[in-house]
């Protein structure tokens, strides 16, 4: 009891650092840096399983969240509440496309998808291209920029760029997530947080060793 | 040649409807079995037991297994406790529901959750011997040497989006449930399997309290 109460702590404590972050896109100057070193944040999952915490809206939801590498270098995420029941089931392909094998009714709304596509791209880091990222720098941090369709993708790391310090996916003017990943093991995060900044919805995981 | 691939699935799929389970034959004397069901549950006031789940995705090829204790008592008061890998607990006194996973607690009326609602009235017609009569479910039943298999198939909306079917097998001695089979429309299922049973112990109300 004493050990879930202290992860709960700790996943608290970062979503905590998430909401008190802010960004500085505005103070960037630009800078010079390795983006090929993001690569070793890159979750290297072949299969992992997250204890699962999401609360949108004053509403909170629990479960498990499986992720798995699969033979054709896609990554399947599928979520299910502890007692079996699954929540949705989304394919990630290496070439950017998104497949949604099922999902209930209730989140099966278009808006949804996209926010949660979005979320779990970010933290995937799937498609980091290198051809079309600049580096700034603000408040002695580097910042890796990616455009995206709408707006881009942050990786924020140290100066020295050893450390990943968050994550955000932001439009051309404000911060529109933040996310963490950290304490990795054999480059695998055990706890991931993301957070949104202009609703209240946060999604937190604790890797389960099984 | 598009007729024919037609008519191949046709019979193909004739034949998966009409399959039988490996070991089972159908149970011949249905009115007889549903008597004896219904009295062997009547009998039952109590079950203490501990349990294994196993969720299988098949597209995925993996298995999430988790593992805890069970209590059930009626009238309609379940208690399952998961304790490996994770910690969650969920009791169901009557029409509500109370959840825990880590340090949240969830107070829920099965009235105004559809999903509740519908797990809650799974799990304790299993355990009643109800499950053959709920009018939500096509009965058929099949038998082992010393196992009944009720297979659950659901009727109503509702159910249909969830399940492919329910699979129930009983225990023939004292017709207590052995596992719980959810089969999803995506060929996932979730298989729960009851172990080291103690039929009619006693069981503190304390354990199925919502505060």
């Amino acid at each position: 009891m004493l050990r879930s109460r202290m992860r709960y702590l700790l996943l608290s404590s970062c979503l905590f650092v998430l909401f008190a972050c802010s960004a500085a896109y505005k103070q960037m100057q630009p800078a010079t840096g390795n983006v090929n070193g993001l690569q070793k944040f890159k979750p290297a999952i072949t299969v992992a399983l997250y204890n699962t915490q999401v609360d949108i809206v004053g509403n909170h939801l629990s479960g498990l969240l499986l992720i798995k590498k699969m033979p054709d270098s896609s990554t399947r995420m599928l979520f299910s509440n502890e007692i079996g029941f699954k929540f949705f089931d989304f394919e990630f392909a290496p070439d950017g496309s998104f497949k949604v094998y099922s999902i209930i009714k209730q989140m099966n709304k278009k808006s949804v998808l996209k926010t949660l596509r979005k979320d779990l791209e970010l933290v995937l880091m799937e498609r980091l291209d290198s051809s079309n990222v600049s580096v700034h720098t603000s408040d002695g941090l580097l910042y890796y920029v990616f455009p995206q369709a709408k707006g881009y993708n942050y990786y924020i790391t140290d100066s020295t760029g050893d450390k990943l310090v968050r994550m955000e996916r932001a439009s051309k003017k404000k911060t529109v997530v933040e996310a963490i990943m950290q304490n990795y093991i054999n480059g695998i995060p055990d706890t991931i947080g993301i957070s949104h900044k202009t609703f209240n919805f946060s999604i937190g995981l604790k890797r389960i060793e099984r | 040649m598009r007729k024919i691939i037609l008519i191949l699935l046709v019979l193909v799929a004739g034949i998966t409807s009409k399959a039988q389970y490996t070991g089972y034959t159908p149970v011949g004397d249905l009115v007889k079995f549903k008597a004896d069901f219904a009295a062997a549950t009547l009998r039952t006031n109590s079950i203490k037991s501990d349990f294994i789940q196993e969720k299988n995705l098949a597209m995925l090829s993996e298995k999430i297994i988790s593992k805890g204790k069970f209590w059930f008592k009626k009238e309609n008061q379940v208690r399952m406790e998961y304790n490996q890998p994770y910690q969650y607990l969920m009791i169901i006194n009557k029409d509500k529901v109370f959840v825990k996973d880590g340090q949240k607690e969830n107070k829920i009326s099965t009235k105004s959750n559809k999903l509740f609602q519908q797990i809650n009235k799974i799990m304790i017609d299993c355990m009643q011997g109800t499950a053959l009569n709920n009018p939500d479910f096509k009965t058929r039943v099949f038998e082992n040497k010393n196992a009944s298999l009720v297979e659950l198939t659901p009727l109503t909306r509702g159910m249909k989006e969830l399940f492919r079917s329910i699979n129930v097998i009983v225990d023939k001695k004292d017709f207590s449930v052995v596992t719980i089979e959810m089969q999803e429309l995506s060929g996932d299922n979730t298989l729960i399997r009851f172990t080291n049973k103690e039929l009619n112990a006693t069981i503190p109300d304390a354990l199925f309290t919502i505060k």
